[in-house]
């Protein structure tokens, strides 16, 4: 528990500030919105004459924009961005942070086993991935119905935001494992991020070029696809069921390389 | 009782040398010295018998338990200073060593403010504000707080004012008649020789030397001048169980080992002015391993 407490203080002060992050995002995107909606129905006929690329460049795809929860399905993208960031980042930093700050031989000369010290970390990380979902969803639902005239919203939302939490959980994992493989501390954070970008990258380069439909499995972001959770579609059980078995092997992986490698000190 | 026992162990990184078949036990209550120069493999042996790193192969007990197996169970036991101190920079050092203790199920808060007022430590201060010689006292009152069997600390003084190193050296002499086992790693022989009853010296990652510091200093060497009324022959003394042969002038210098009469003999043999036969320190039979190898 020690440990778990120690990690949850020394992130408090970043999550505080992710979360305002994400809060300004949601207000002034949907601020936005209040704009747009005035406009009336002009801003689809703006967007029908846009080219295909440009709208799957920006994540707009083939979102209804008049209405709140399609603006928010074009802002989700971002926010799911936002939050895979934060995730990744402090999976990789608060495994490799104990090397890369060299207090490894402080803690790790502590009776207490590398197994628990990684599942203390992975608990703390758990935790604040979960509030900055929290943080998320309520503001998302605070915000979507203060514009959405009486639409129902909350389950679109639900949907939205519980995909984003599995990519959080995936992208944390990610940044774990690379931590816990990774002979150079300091390069970890940095890996994650790369890999990270790449996928995003890849799931715009699908929505941009058809031919790239197959290599849809190997990024996270097309499985929670926006379009898709919004309408009646909802989750699709191949990218659930893969998803989980990512998790498993990432996490497994996390404990393997790391109870089994000198620490780099 | 062996409270360290070392098996045959190796450890290398990737193709780099790190330690190469250590062998060395330390008996309870003993006070044993670690020495060798920078980079012979001092840290990589205490890190191994902390499970920091694993073994290539060869293996090591402490408490007659497994190092690597047991690890979490032993280190209940034993405090551990690094070479190089480094802590969480934004904590205060009051919270670090809360930190610290709250790692071992005992109420340390006594312990914590008897050593930081021995040592001379400020509590209140962040530990990114501190000074290298204060980060090192956090190190040590991190390392005994929970008074520990086995101490082991890797290049302790460096970096202690010679003031400190004596208020330091007082606090393990302490610990050590309390009933605790201390192993040290150094390359100053002078705290070594003024601590230690045994020591074992490593070069390039092999132990080429184990003994008892009384043997090492009495027992079989002796360091031997002699001044001539001539020039000699620069190899008349070069015999059995002579090293570190120096002859300048008429002046000639070096250490035996060995029967004494042999030397003696050589030595009468000769017209001499004078002669001194002295005890030799640790550091000259330390550089005399360095310099010929084992």
């Amino acid at each position: 528990m020690n440990v778990f407490k120690r990690e949850m203080r020394a992130n408090r002060k970043a999550l505080i500030i992710w979360s305002i992050g994400v809060i300004s995002m949601i207000a002034s995107s949907m601020g936005k919105y209040a704009g747009l909606s005035a406009s009336g129905q002009s801003i689809n006929d703006l967007l029908a004459e846009m080219p295909q690329s440009l709208k799957a460049v920006m994540g707009m795809g083939t979102f209804d924009l008049t209405t709140a929860i399609g603006y928010f399905g074009v802002l989700f993208i971002y926010l799911a961005m936002m939050a895979t960031i934060h995730s990744a980042m402090l999976g990789a930093n608060i495994i490799s942070k104990e090397e890369g700050d060299k207090t490894a031989e402080f803690l790790f000369s502590k009776p207490i086993s590398r197994y628990k010290i990684i599942s203390s970390k992975l608990l703390a990380s758990f935790v604040n991935i979960l509030i900055l979902n929290l943080v998320t969803f309520v503001s998302s639902i605070l915000m979507v119905q203060k514009y959405s005239k009486g639409e129902a919203v909350l389950g679109d939302i639900t949907r939205l935001i519980l995909g984003m939490f599995i990519l959080q959980i995936i992208f944390l994992f990610i940044g774990t494992v690379i931590a816990a493989v990774s002979k150079h501390p300091k390069t970890a954070p940095t890996l994650a991020a790369g890999i990270l970008l790449i996928t995003f990258m890849l799931s715009i380069g699908i929505d941009l070029n058809s031919r790239l439909e197959k290599l849809k499995y190997l990024t996270p972001f097309k499985y929670f696809d926006a379009k898709n959770l919004i309408s009646l579609r909802g989750f699709d059980s191949v990218y659930m069921i893969l998803s989980v078995l990512i998790i498993a092997v990432l996490l497994s992986a996390t404990y393997v390389f790391y109870k089994h490698r000198d620490l780099n000190i | 009782m062996n409270v360290i026992e070392i098996n045959n162990l190796t450890k290398n990184y990737g193709k780099e040398r790190g330690i190469i078949d250590v062998s060395f036990s330390v008996e309870e209550k003993e006070i044993f010295g670690f020495i060798g120069p920078n980079g012979a493999g001092k840290s990589t042996t205490l890190r191994t018998l902390l499970a920091l790193i694993y073994p290539t192969s060869g293996s090591a007990k402490i408490f007659g338990k497994d190092c690597i197996k047991y690890g979490p169970e032993i280190k209940k036991e034993i405090g551990y200073l690094p070479s190089e101190v480094f802590y969480y920079d934004k904590m205060k050092v009051s919270d670090l060593l809360k930190y610290s203790a709250s790692f071992y199920k005992k109420d340390c808060s006594k312990r914590i403010s008897e050593l930081a007022h021995a040592m001379d430590l400020n509590l209140n201060k962040k530990i990114d504000d501190l000074s290298f010689g204060n980060k090192k006292k956090v190190g040590i009152v991190q390392g005994l707080l929970h008074e520990p069997k086995l101490i082991i600390l890797d290049e302790p003084t460096s970096g202690l004012d010679p003031l400190m190193q004596q208020k330091f050296f007082e606090l393990l002499q302490e610990e050590n008649k309390k009933g605790a086992t201390i192993l040290f790693s150094s390359h100053i022989l002078g705290e070594v020789q003024r601590m230690c009853n045994r020591v074992a010296i490593i070069k390039e990652g092999r132990i080429i030397q184990l003994e008892k510091i009384s043997a090492l200093q009495e027992n079989n060497y002796k360091k031997i001048r002699v001044q001539t009324t001539v020039k000699l022959d620069e190899n008349y003394f070069n015999i059995d169980g002579v090293s570190n042969l120096v002859v300048s002038q008429n002046m000639i210098s070096f250490l035996f080992k060995g029967n004494i009469n042999s030397i003696m003999k050589k030595i009468s043999e000769i017209e001499i002015i004078n002669v001194w036969v002295e005890e030799p320190d640790l550091e000259e039979i330390f550089l005399h391993f360095y310099e010929k190898g084992a």
